[in-house]
């Protein structure tokens, strides 16, 4: 009986147990990360400083596993030579039910992705034919090339699926919510209070399970002069995308602050006061949000609600963590 | 000039009888400054009876290929035809110098591409040739796509846009047959 219970957990570990609510993916996610060869690849690819221009900045950089990767203490990511970047880096989990990525969906593909931060001069300040000479340059990643793919051909093609293998083995639905939903824990008064008004008035952007329906919306944000962002138009040309960003996951909140898309709130209660003194007209803007109105033990249930999507597991997961290969060739030169 | 370069999708040429050859690959890159003494950068080995017909190729990539991510060989993100900063591929480049050009050093860059609407810059291509005798070249007339281009107002085109889908349009209407 014990035996068969203790193997039942080891399975649990290596395998990711998507819970049955979760819709389906639009990537595939990688089986068994931690035996999956790309996906070994692509961490260490992600956690090494080779990828930029001055070898001193890697992609976990500013996508920091104890932070849920994202950057924390930053409004602006910064990247090379203490350059500031223009906008604030994003959380990467369960990046598989994304369609586009980056704050403003100009990246349709996630194997794409990686090239954006690798040729930006603010962040890696390199270029994939760069980092494909380093890689050939270097005996550990000939080596690594050759036991992943049984030749030690080194192409962008298998350095960017390898980084987005590793990438989309990023799942994280160990919250308390998750656990509840699965019928393992149970709101408190104060959690269950604020989840009767999410579904009612937060649903709408920021859907459940997911916590996010990944559209792009005006959620009011006075435009930052010094920065002049106006998210997704950038992309599109519309003007009707004026002043519209992803909305992102409300999942593991606390590891990932500060909040929005330049960063400007460092505390959610500064986030909650923000939504309850939105001005629906701005001029030519069309906000997608009405301001809410809340008393303060109100605000302190809808915090209470958000720190139930918290995934301890996930920012802790030594699978995903630093990998002890890099750290042994890294000492060795 | 020192860079002009684009990409040659979907290759097909038909003998006007219903019978019609595809190239071996999807995708070329014809990079001229490659190839500079090349004339016949694809080489294609016609059946006998293609003596006239029709060529038809897509400038650049489809927006289905787009769609799927980064590729190989020619469509390695390391030819230096991928946008990083927004996804997509650059279907035809051109870069040079020009006094007529008000840019920094009298650059001219045009990178001319986009795979969503409304700006899908990928333009298909169809030529009618007739095989008399000498090998039938395709060519590009750079004389009239310089003459019809105005390099003071259109000398940096880096992202999809209606300017990149005019130019690419004219790109286009200057492919003929030798």
């Amino acid at each position: 009986m014990s035996f068969a219970v203790f193997a039942f957990c080891l399975l649990k570990n290596n395998r990711f147990d998507i819970p049955g609510y979760i819709p389906q993916p639009i990537y595939p996610i990688p089986d068994n990360p931690s035996e999956n060869d790309t996906v070994q690849l692509g961490r260490l690819l992600f956690y090494d400083n080779i990828l930029s221009a001055n070898n001193q900045v890697s992609c976990a950089s500013c996508h920091s596993p104890y932070n849920a990767f994202a950057h924390t203490d930053h409004d602006l990511s910064h990247g090379v030579f203490d350059s500031i970047g223009t906008r604030n880096a994003p959380a990467l989990f369960n990046l598989a039910w994304q369609k586009n990525f980056m704050w403003d969906g100009a990246i349709h593909h996630i194997e794409a992705q990686a090239l954006a931060p690798l040729h930006d001069p603010k962040e890696l300040g390199s270029s994939i034919e760069e980092l494909i000479k380093k890689l050939e340059g270097s005996f550990f990643y000939r080596k690594e090339f050759l036991s992943v793919y049984g030749d030690s051909l080194i192409s962008s093609s298998r350095v960017l699926k390898a980084i987005a293998a590793f990438e989309l083995s990023l799942i994280s639905f160990g919250s308390k919510y998750d656990q509840v939903k699965q019928g393992d824990a149970e709101f408190t008064e104060q959690e269950q209070n604020w989840y009767t008004h999410f579904q009612k008035q937060c649903n709408q952007c920021h859907a459940e399970p997911l916590f996010s329906g990944f559209q792009y919306k005006d959620n009011g944000l006075p435009i930052d002069p010094s920065l002049q962002d106006l998210g997704r138009y950038l992309v599109t040309g519309d003007e009707q995308d004026k002043y519209k960003f992803k909305v992102p996951s409300l999942r593991n909140l606390s590891y990932t602050f500060p909040y929005m898309h330049d960063g400007r709130f460092d505390r959610l209660r500064q986030v909650v006061e923000h939504y309850e003194m939105i001005e629906s007209s701005q001029g030519k803007r069309h906000v997608d949000v009405k301001s809410i109105s809340l008393t303060f033990n109100e605000q302190s249930d809808l915090i209470a609600f958000l720190l139930t999507l918290n995934d301890k597991s996930f920012v802790f997961n030594p699978a995903f963590s630093f990998p002890e290969k890099l750290k042994d060739a890294l000492l060795k030169n | 000039m020192n860079v002009f370069r684009f990409y040659v999708s979907n290759l097909r040429i038909t003998n006007g009888k219903n019978k019609s050859w595809k190239a071996p690959k999807k995708h070329y890159l014809i990079d001229f400054n490659l190839d500079a003494n090349t004339e016949n950068l694809i080489k294609v080995e016609l059946p006998y009876d293609f003596k006239t017909g029709q060529i038809e190729f897509v400038l650049g990539i489809d927006s289905k290929t787009s769609a799927e991510g980064v590729g190989e060989g020619a469509l390695d993100p390391v030819n230096a035809m991928y946008w990083t900063w927004q996804s997509g591929y650059i279907n035809f480049k051109m870069e040079g110098v020009s006094m007529d050009s008000p840019a920094r050093k009298n650059r001219f860059q045009l990178h001319l591409g986009g795979f969503r609407k409304p700006y899908i810059s990928a333009q298909k291509v169809v030529l009618d040739y007739n095989h008399k005798g000498a090998n039938p070249m395709i060519c590009f007339d750079l004389v009239n796509f310089m003459k019809s281009i105005d390099l003071k107002s259109q000398h940096t085109i880096m992202s999809p846009s209606k300017e990149a889908v005019a130019l690419s349009k004219l790109a286009k209407s200057c492919f003929y047959v030798k």
